[in-house]
C-alpha cells in the first residue's frame, strides 16, 4: 500500500511537471529558443492567479483558461518584438536568445516582485483529501496533476493529429523542409512561443494550487523544466512527459526514504548520471 | 600646463574627490543607522516586519527630537535574503556611506556571515534578527544578541505534549543557521525527556514539494511533529500533512504561522498549530500598547515578534548613544557589555561574549483563525487546543 502511495503521490506531482516541461520544450524544438524567462512566466501567472482569486473569491480553475489565453497573447506580442529578429543572425541566433530571454527573465522577476511583492503565496483551495483503496490522494494535488497532464496531452495530440500541428512539428525538425512545404515557419514560431508561455502560465495556476511561489522561485522552475526535458531528451514530447512523471515518483520515493536534501538534489543527479551516460540525448531532436 | 595634463587631473580630481572629502558629519548632521533586510527572497515576509518595527523606533525618536539632539536616517538596502550581498552591502555601509551606526540584518544565517565584518570594522551592533547562539563568541565580540536564542524556540512543548501522554516525536529542519540549532535542541530534548524520535529529516529552499516527506512521517505515526521553519516551508509542510491525510496531535513550527499571511496561505488548516514569539500584545512591558498603536497606525496592520524585535533594537542602541552621549564605538560596546535596557521584548542584558541571558520564547497558537498566547500561565490568552485538527 505504501508503494502505492509513493507511486500516486509521484504521478501527480510528475503531471504537475509534465506541463512545466512541455510548455518549454515546444518553445525550444519549433524555435531553437531556450527560453531562460520560463519560470517567470510561471510564477507572473501563479501570483496573478493567488492575488486574484483572493480579490474575488474566483476559483483558480475559472482563472486557468484566462491566464492561458492572456498568457498566449503576451508570448504573440513578445516573441515578434524580442525573438523573431535574432533569426536572421543564423547559428548565432540560439546564443543571442539565450542573453535576450536572461535579460527578460529578471525584467519580469522584477515586475512581479513590483506588482505583487516578494512575499511566498498559495491558494487554499479544496482543502480536503479522499482516500481509495488506502491510498490518500489530495484534491488539490489530484486538480493539479490531472489537469497539468491534460493540457499536455492535448498539446501532444494537438500536435500530432491536426494539420497546424504537424505543421509545428515540421517547422521544429527542419525549417528548410518546412518552408519548401509551403508552411509559414515565421508564423509557426510565433505561435509555439506564444502557446509556450500559454501553457506555462496555465502551469503557474496550477502549480499555485500546491507548492507556495514567489517572484523568486522563477528560476528553479526554469532549471526544473530544464532538467526533465534534458532527461526526457529535448524535442521529444512523450520523452519529456515520461521523464516529468519519472521524476515526480523518483522524487516521492528518495524523499520518503531519504529525506528532504535527498530529494531537493535528485534531479541534478539524475542529469549528471544521464550526461555522462548519454550525452546524444541532449542534442536537438533532429 | 598642456590640456592633456589637466584634464587628467581634472579628472583625477573628480575621482579622488569622494575619497578624501569630509563627511558630511557636523554638529546638526542626522545619525545614519545603516542596515540591510530582506526585501525580496524567502526571509521576506519575516525580515519585512522587523525593518517596519526599526522604522517605527526612529520616527518615534525623531518626533522626540532624535538623539543627541540630532535627528535619525536609516540607510537601508536589499540584502535579498543572501548572505553574500549582505557582506558586500555591510562594507558599503561603513566604508562608502560611512554610517555613524549599524543594526544587524534579519536571520541567523545572514548575521553570521556578516559578523567577522562587524568585528573588523568594530562597529557595537545590536543583532534583532539572530537568535543563533554560535554567532556570540568571544571572537565576535562587536555582536550582541537582540533576540531570544534559537534554541529556546518551542522549548515549552515537548515536557507539556509529554503531560497530554504524547510519547513520539518527528523533528524536521531547514537547512539555515538558527533552524539547525533548533533542530538539534529539539531532537536533544526529545531524547533527554525520554520521547522516542520516530522521524526526522532536514531540507533546503526552495523545496519543490513536501509530499514525500509528509507521506514519511505519515508512516511514522509521530504525536508530535515539530518543524524548525522559515514562512514558505511552515506553509508547505502544513498543506503537505493535510494532503497526506495525517493530523499529528500536536503540529508545531517555528517562525511563519504567526505571520497574519500565513492564514491566507493554508486558510483553516492553521487552526491548532502551535508556533514560538518573543513578543506578545499582552506582554506589560513599558511602551508595549504605544509600540502596538505606533505600528497599526504606520502600516495598517499587526506587528509580530520580528516588528517588536526591530524596535527593541533601536531602544538598546538609543539606550546606549544617550548613556554615553557618543557614537564612539568602544564607548558604545562597553555600556553595552555592562548594562541592561527594558525593551518591548524584555531586559535586554548579555553575557561577556554577547548572548542574551534575558531574553525569552514563549508558545503561541492560532484558534478559530485568531493567534491567542498559551504560555506562560500568567500572560497566557487561552487554553492549549489538543488535538490539531488538521482540516
Amino acid at each position: 500500500m505504501l508503494a502505492l502511495q509513493l507511486l500516486v503521490d509521484g504521478i501527480l506531482l510528475g503531471g504537475t511537471y509534465v506541463l512545466i516541461a512541455q510548455s518549454l520544450n515546444l518553445i525550444f524544438g519549433v524555435m531553437g529558443v531556450v527560453n531562460l524567462a520560463h519560470g517567470s512566466f510561471i510564477v507572473m501567472a501563479g501570483l496573478f492567479t493567488a492575488w486574484f482569486t483572493e480579490t474575488t473569491a474566483a476559483s483558480p480553475l475559472l482563472v486557468l483558461p484566462i491566464v492561458l489565453l492572456v498568457g498566449f497573447g503576451v508570448g504573440a506580442v513578445l516573441q515578434p518584438l524580442l525573438l523573431e529578429r535574432l533569426v536572421q543572425h543564423g547559428r548565432r541566433a540560439e546564443l543571442l536568445s539565450l542573453m535576450v530571454t536572461f535579460g527578460l527573465d529578471y525584467v519580469l522577476v522584477e515586475l512581479a516582485l513590483q506588482v505583487f511583492g516578494s512575499n511566498y503565496v498559495s491558494i487554499p483551495y479544496l482543502q480536503s483529501t479522499f482516500t481509495v483503496g488506502g491510498v490518500t490522494v489530495s484534491k488539490a494535488l489530484l486538480v493539479a496533476g490531472v489537469f497539468g497532464g491534460a493540457l499536455a496531452a492535448l498539446l501532444h495530440l494537438g500536435l500530432n493529429r491536426t494539420p497546424f500541428g504537424k505543421a509545428l512539428l515540421a517547422a521544429s525538425q527542419s525549417a528548410t523542409g518546412a518552408v519548401s512545404c509551403g508552411i509559414d515557419v515565421g508564423r509557426m514560431r510565433l505561435v509555439a512561443f506564444a502557446l509556450g508561455v500559454g501553457l506555462a502560465s496555465a502551469a503557474g495556476v496550477l502549480l499555485v494550487l500546491v507548492i507556495p511561489m514567489a517572484a523568486e522561485s522563477a528560476d528553479s522552475l526554469t532549471i526544473l523544466a530544464f532538467v526533465i526535458i534534458a532527461l526526457g531528451g529535448l524535442g521529444n514530447y512523450v520523452g519529456v512527459a515520461v521523464a516529468a512523471l519519472l521524476l515526480g515518483v523518483a522524487q516521492s520515493v528518495v524523499g520518503f526514504y531519504f529525506g528532504g536534501d535527498a530529494e531537493n538534489v535528485l534531479p541534478f543527479v539524475l542529469l549528471i548520471a544521464f550526461m555522462a551516460a548519454r550525452p546524444q540525448r541532449f542534442r536537438r531532436a533532429a | 600646463m598642456n590640456p592633456p595634463i589637466l584634464r587628467v587631473l581634472a579628472l583625477l580630481a573628480v575621482v579622488l574627490a569622494p575619497v578624501f572629502a569630509a563627511p558630511a558629519k557636523g554638529a546638526d548632521a542626522p545619525i545614519v543607522i545603516g542596515a540591510t533586510i530582506s526585501e525580496t527572497g524567502p526571509l521576506t515576509v519575516d525580515a519585512g516586519y522587523q525593518i517596519k518595527g526599526m522604522r517605527l523606533a526612529i520616527d518615534e525618536a525623531n518626533k522626540q527630537g532624535g538623539w543627541l539632539g540630532r535627528k535619525l536616517e536609516l540607510k537601508l538596502y536589499d540584502d535579498k535574503s543572501d548572505p553574500g550581498t549582505a557582506v558586500r552591502l555591510y562594507t558599503r555601509l561603513i566604508t562608502d556611506d560611512r554610517v555613524n551606526l549599524v543594526v544587524g540584518p534579519y536571520s541567523s544565517g545572514i548575521t553570521q556571515a556578516v559578523a567577522p565584518l562587524i568585528n573588523k570594522y568594530r562597529f557595537a551592533t545590536i543583532e534583532p534578527g539572530a537568535s543563533l547562539p554560535d554567532i556570540y563568541v568571544a571572537g565576535n565580540k562587536w555582536n550582541f544578541q537582540g533576540t531570544a536564542s534559537s534554541l529556546q524556540y518551542l522549548d515549552e512543548l515537548l515536557p507539556i505534549a509529554q503531560q497530554h501522554g504524547a510519547k513520539t516525536v518527528a523533528v524536521l529542519g531547514l537547512k539555515s543557521a538558527y533552524s539547525l540549532a533548533c533542530y538539534k535542541a529539539r531532537l536533544e530534548q526529545a531524547q533527554k525527556l525520554g520521547m522516542q524520535v520516530v522521524y526526522q529529516t532536514t531540507y533546503s529552499l526552495p523545496q519543490p514539494d513536501f509530499g514525500a516527506i509528509a507521506l514519511a512521517i505519515k508512516n511514522a505515526h509521530p504525536a508530535v511533529v515539530i518543524g524548525c521553519t522559515y514562512y514558505p516551508d511552515a506553509v508547505g509542510l502544513t498543506q503537505a500533512l493535510h494532503d497526506q491525510g495525517f493530523a499529528p496531535q500536536f503540529l508545531a513550527e517555528t517562525i511563519g504561522p504567526v505571520e497574519a499571511a500565513f492564514g491566507k496561505a493554508v486558510g483553516t488548516l492553521a487552526n491548532g498549530i502551535i508556533s514560538n514569539t518573543s513578543w506578545w500584545y499582552n506582554y506589560r512591558t513599558p511602551g508595549n500598547a504605544k509600540f502596538i498603536a505606533g505600528y497599526k497606525a504606520m502600516f495598517h496592520e499587526d506587528p509580530d515578534y520580528h516588528a517588536a524585535t526591530g524596535y527593541s533594537a533601536l531602544t538598546v542602541l538609543g539606550a546606549a548613544v544617550t548613556a554615553t552621549r557618543s557614537l564612539d564605538q568602544e564607548k558604545l560596546r562597553d555600556w553595552l557589555l555592562h548594562n541592561q535596557v527594558q525593551t518591548l521584548i524584555g531586559v535586554f542584558k548579555v553575557n561577556a561574549d554577547g548572548l542574551s541571558t534575558e531574553f525569552t520564547q514563549h508558545m503561541a497558537q492560532i484558534q478559530n483563525g485568531a493567534i491567542k498566547l498559551i504560555t506562560p500561565p500568567d500572560l497566557a490568552e487561552a487554553k492549549l487546543l489538543v488535538p490539531y485538527p488538521g482540516t
